[in-house]
């Protein structure tokens, strides 16, 4: 049976294209993945992501703990700020991409990917032993509506909210008159918001924010504008990017670890490791030479030999080229430079590819 | 679309035209794609037996198989296809065939062909 988010039957309304995601019947496109991605590069748009989970983690060992599972150095977390980290096994592979939040001391909102909220609260109930801490599973009370684009924050501080959060930082606020969390975060590569709003309201909210939105463009945005956003940004999506086998330095997340954190972690060892002696595969952004479209788990090859694999691929509206991440194999991957060609096989014939520095497309979301 | 149009049960459509038959994905087929990016075609002279692949289309989603519904020489691509292919999604642009093939087609392989009217009551 799958899930709906209370916001479904405004999707159907819509017109939109229901699909299958991680278990929810979502939206993937209301009119076309190019033109939602462009009003989201333009304008602003509305994203329904109520999918995503949301932990609450809180007790006297809330810090304690925190640090014990992510490698981000949770102690220099001020009160509403965020960061994003990940969430390793002991073999430093991930079990989820997460953006942790400092709510106030001894408590923190965690947002966590739809696909991975059971794994990720197993694993956090099999390391809870000797901490004083609950963790709290509010999924199901809360709605998450993204606002995202050039003109998003105009359009909250226009209906209710006149001081934003700063960049990866989240308040309370009103909206419409409804009470609400508002981070400054998203998963497009622009400036905007993440409003996580109890359900019974998510509906007036959604329904007020496309009002509000007409007069400057905003519309709502599917699945799969989302991912081909997110994909320009080079934000990685858990289950292609990121999966058990792919520690944060194999991910090239290294400048989301800290090399000076104290505290052990799960998987700090090997993560430790990679940081000093290298990896044995490495994330790389490329861009199709020809008009073919590289998708995941197609195979990467240099000189006739198979070097690597596509993790994400398709298109960039914004750029008008084809684009993707692979993971290279070493000892290629040390050899690779920005310019470098490798050929990604489509359909029994091989084409060439460039590396390319990421992001793909600059962002603008520094606040 | 043409009412005379002979439809497979993947969405692909011949429709006979001055001895040679055009083939092409239904309109129903390319509303499902969505937005179509690329569409690569075989050579002219290629020659396919009925259900081989003979074309892909690649929307922002996903790539998609195209089968011939029935055996042909491809005498003709549709360059413009080719070059354009978001033109599949132009609903005033009406030549989205996308190859003309010379068949020999017999009673026998046309037997599974569903008329449009048909086609469009089973996928509707």
């Amino acid at each position: 049976m799958t899930k709906q988010t209370f916001l479904h039957d405004r999707h159907v309304e819509l017109g939109a294209r229901m699909v299958d995601f991680a278990g929810w019947d979502m939206p993937v496109q209301y009119s076309s993945i190019l033109e939602e991605h462009k009003t989201v590069r333009e304008n602003a748009g509305l994203f329904d992501v109520s999918h995503m989970g949301e932990l609450i983690v809180h007790g006297k060992d809330a810090l304690a703990f925190l640090n014990k599972i992510v490698p981000q150095n949770i102690s220099k977390l001020t009160d509403t700020k965020a960061v994003y980290c990940q969430l390793p096994n002991k073999n430093g592979g991930l079990i989820d991409d997460l953006i942790i939040y400092k709510l106030e001391d001894n408590k923190y909102l965690i947002i966590a990917n739809a696909s991975r909220v059971d794994e990720d609260l197993n694993w956090m109930t099999r390391n809870q032993t000797g901490f004083d801490v609950e963790i709290e599973n509010i999924s199901h009370k809360y709605s998450l509506i993204a606002v995202q684009g050039p003109k998003a924050c105009n359009l909250i501080r226009s209906n209710g909210e006149k001081d934003l959060p700063p960049f990866f930082s989240i308040k309370q606020g009103k909206l419409f008159n409804i009470d609400l969390w508002i981070s400054r975060t998203g998963y497009t590569g622009e400036d905007g918001v993440e409003l996580l709003v109890k359900n019974e309201f998510a509906v007036t909210l959604w329904d007020k924010l496309l009002e509000a939105g007409k007069a400057c463009g905003v519309k709502p945005i599917g699945l799969g504008a989302r991912d081909s956003l997110r994909l320009e940004a080079a934000l990685h999506l858990y289950g292609n990017d990121l999966n058990e086998n792919t520690t944060p330095i194999e991910a090239g997340l290294s400048w989301s670890v800290p090399k000076d954190k104290t505290e052990d972690y799960n998987g700090k060892q090997v993560i430790m490791e990679q940081i000093k002696n290298g990896v044995t595969k490495k994330l790389f952004g490329f861009r199709m030479l020809d008009k073919s479209i590289a998708r995941h788990e197609y195979e990467v090859f240099s000189k006739g030999e198979k070097i690597g694999i596509v993790t994400s691929g398709g298109v960039s509206p914004t750029r008008g080229d084809n684009i993707g991440l692979a993971y290279i194999n070493a000892p290629v991957l040390d050899k690779l430079t920005v310019g470098s060609t490798i050929q990604i096989m489509i359909r029994e014939k091989l084409h060439d590819a460039e590396i390319v520095k990421l992001p793909f497309v600059e962002k603008h979301n520094k606040g | 679309m043409d009412e005379n149009m002979l439809c497979t049960k993947t969405h692909e459509y011949i429709l006979e035209k001055d001895g040679v038959y055009e083939v092409g994905i239904t309109d129903y087929a390319i509303d499902q794609l969505g937005d179509i990016v690329f569409v690569e075609l075989p050579e002219t002279e290629a020659e396919f037996a009925k259900g081989e692949v003979f074309a892909t289309i690649e929307s922002v989603k996903a790539a998609s198989e195209i089968y011939m519904p029935i055996s042909g020489k491809v005498v003709e691509i549709n360059e413009e296809i080719a070059n354009s292919p978001e033109l599949l999604n132009d609903e005033n642009y009406a030549d989205k065939w996308l190859v003309k093939i010379d068949s020999k087609a017999d009673q026998v392989e046309l037997a599974d062909l569903l008329d449009y009217s048909d086609y469009k009551e089973e996928v509707e």
